[in-house]
């Protein structure tokens, strides 16, 4: 190969690697969300409470990315990670002050629901981002706990959302004029 | 006399901000009632749901935008995000009576200023479970619904603060966190106060 094309091809390289970076950093910046708080400090800090082990789903930063793209920017920057064998009862107001402690400022506690028995809890914290609205929710069913997180533009998504549910309507109709076939497939 | 003039100033400054503070405190939902406290600690399952209006007006934009046709919906729409917060807590219990007419008593006070207004308060006689209604009257407009159930097993509070229409508060039950329960009381409420 010669000299010049192996430069396209390493300028090629860079500048998908550029691309991809570029496109990620705000999804990197809200899981971080500063030094020692965010998604990754809550699920730290739940392994290291509960000495569980979370595992995160593969390729996750890929599939965040293409539901940017399939809800026109409705849902981006998802995180997941899955706690398969939490032992032991949780108390809620200790696993309510653990979250807190690392979610990081701005964020707000919507809804808490938590039983004595303390194997069914659940948290969903909020955090307004301008037009969009972080959101994290915690949850635990006996030993398996869930801790998301997602990015939402209510206006885009709720757009995305109605549009399919027209798809749909006219799809359930007689009606089969111009619907594109796969219009609902991801419903 | 100048001395005089700028201590008034302050004076009127600090009464000024107070006055504000208060009025803002009343449009704000409230921080937690002690008794809540000792009320989660004994419930078997709690639930506790705080949207502020900033919450709300993202709240309604997931509204069926389908719907905004429809007049009802679009009214129901606009009073969701034109309100200033919602504030739920349940709790159940294990066993009956796990809660005092003392505490129950206690949650009815720390809402309910001089500025609401009882509308319902059923109890059976020396029961302490029963439906309390208060309003929150401005003008003579609805400015904030109190809804205070207490079963047997269950104790249930939701506080709504806003501008509030009456004939669309069926579209909050469900919604929110607000138990359906809650919004049949209103209603119920409303009926008995309408005869």
């Amino acid at each position: 190969m010669r000299q010049a094309e192996k430069n396209a091809t390493w300028w090629s390289a860079a500048l998908v690697l550029g691309g991809i970076t570029a496109a990620m950093t705000p999804a990197i910046l809200l899981a971080a969300g500063g030094a020692g708080v965010g998604f990754d400090a809550v699920v730290r800090g739940i392994e290291s409470r509960y000495h569980a082990h979370a595992n995160k789903i593969p390729f996750m930063g890929l599939i965040s990315l293409v539901a940017g793209h399939a809800t026109h920017g409705g849902v981006r920057g998802i995180h997941i990670a899955e706690i398969e064998h939490l032992d032991g009862p949780v108390d809620g107001t200790e696993l309510n002050a653990l979250v807190a402690a690392h979610m990081g400022a701005g964020w707000q506690r919507i809804v808490r629901d938590t039983s004595r028995s303390g194997d069914e809890q659940s948290l969903i914290y909020v955090k307004p981002e301008g037009a969009r609205l972080g959101m994290l929710v915690v949850d635990l069913d006996h030993a398996e706990m869930n801790v998301v997180q997602i990015s939402i533009n209510p206006d885009k998504l709720s757009d995305e959302i109605t549009e399919h549910r027209h798809g749909k309507s006219s799809d359930d109709s007689d009606d089969k004029s111009d619907e594109k076939p796969d219009s609902n497939e991801s419903e | 006399m100048k001395r005089n003039t700028v201590l008034a100033s302050l004076l009127a400054l600090g009464l000024a901000m107070a006055g504000a503070g208060a009025a803002r405190a009343q449009d704000e939902l409230p921080a937690p009632s002690p008794i809540e406290k000792t009320l989660a600690d004994r419930a078997a399952h709690v639930t506790e749901v705080t949207l502020d209006k900033n919450m709300l007006a993202f709240a309604g934009k997931f509204m069926n935008k389908d719907k905004d046709d429809d007049k009802d919906d679009k009214e129901a729409k606009e009073m969701i995000q034109g309100l200033r917060g919602v504030y739920v807590r349940d709790y159940e219990f294990d066993k009956d009576n796990e809660y005092t007419a003392e505490e129950l008593e206690g949650l009815r006070k720390y809402i309910t200023s001089s500025d609401w207004s009882p509308m319902v308060h059923e109890r059976t006689k020396g029961a302490k479970e029963g439906t309390d209604v208060y309003l929150k009257l401005v003008n003579g407009q609805v400015q904030g619904l109190y809804v205070l159930d207490a079963e047997p097993r269950e104790l249930s509070l939701v506080l709504i603060l806003g501008p509030i229409d009456m004939d669309k508060i069926g579209s909050l039950g469900g919604n929110f966190g607000i138990p359906k329960q809650a919004v049949k009381d209103v209603k119920k409420a409303q009926k008995e106060a309408g005869k």
